[in-house]
């Protein structure tokens, strides 16, 4: 990996694009392990803030790299989504586990209504 | 190679170590404050990308808003929302499913990665003027639509906790 980045650089090109690529897919995967290993709801919602934000900094170095404004626009709108990801997560997690203390995704909950 | 390559590695670093302080973390307080470092530090290559105005937004909307909530929320669950520690299965699963997501975007991404990037592009394309005219432009409907969006998932949470509220008092 870091040969390729020297590759990078040595092309006379942009270093911040391999750099920024690793980095991005690095995030998508911590988040994913995050997401299988952790049972606590909230962390695994944290989990899938890490991929969101490694989503939005690959969106970021498209735009970068091609120019193109649209990038930004649609970082800022996977902001919005995420935030009302995060309400309607967070929501269900507290209905679901504030009387039990043992936080655990694969238990049994009810939502009723 | 400009003068941005040093702030860009150390961001990415901040962003790795904090990304992995978030999913190893035991108490769900300290993977919030990791998700908070994880934020900043995402903003700060968003500045290094020369989007400015993303890099507001991510400061406060995500560490501002998003990352407080968490917080809140971590503090209204009973003792913390202490986890069991996960088992080997359970490690192995997602240490696998975790390399092969690694594998697969690398796969995915080796023609970019090696080629690297085209010429970069002047910052001045990037002003928030031209992202204003992007987004109230071409981008008007999704842009309208997410406030429907927001709307929706604050109803959905204020019902879920009302009704749930009134099934325990009956």
């Amino acid at each position: 990996m870091i040969a390729l980045v020297q590759a990078g650089a040595q092309a006379g090109t942009s270093t911040a694009a391999p750099l920024v690529l690793l980095t991005s897919a690095c995030l998508f995967a911590i988040g994913v392990t995050g997401l299988l290993l952790r049972r606590n709801p909230m962390a695994v919602l944290m989990s899938v803030e890490l991929m969101l934000n490694a989503g939005n900094l690959l969106l970021v170095l498209g735009a970068r790299v091609n120019g193109r404004i649209d990038g930004h626009t649609a970082a800022l709108l996977v902001l919005v989504i995420s935030a009302a990801e995060a309400v309607v997560g967070l929501a269900l997690a507290l209905v679901l586990f504030r009387d039990r203390p043992g936080a655990d995704v694969d238990s049994r909950g009810e939502v009723t209504g | 190679m400009d003068g941005r390559w040093l702030p860009l590695s150390i961001g990415c670093a901040v962003a790795l170590l904090s990304a992995l302080g978030v999913v190893l973390a035991r108490r769900p307080v300290h993977s919030a404050l990791f998700l908070l470092l994880h934020s900043l530090s995402i903003a700060a290559l968003f500045l290094c990308l020369s989007a400015d105005f993303v890099a507001m937004g991510q400061v406060t909307v995500y560490s501002g808003a998003i990352v407080v909530l968490f917080l809140f929320v971590v503090l209204l669950l009973p003792g913390g929302g202490r986890e069991r520690r996960a088992g080997p299965q359970r490690a192995v699963v997602a240490l696998v499913a975790g390399a092969v997501t690694l594998l697969a975007m690398f796969v995915a991404m080796y023609a970019a990665i090696r080629g690297g990037a085209g010429p970069e592009t002047a910052d001045s394309a990037f002003a928030v003027a031209a992202l204003a005219r992007n987004l109230f432009g071409p981008q008007l409907i999704p842009f309208e639509l997410t406030g429907v969006l927001l709307l929706v998932a604050i109803v959905g949470g204020v019902s879920l906790w009302h009704r749930q509220g009134a099934e325990r008092k009956r």
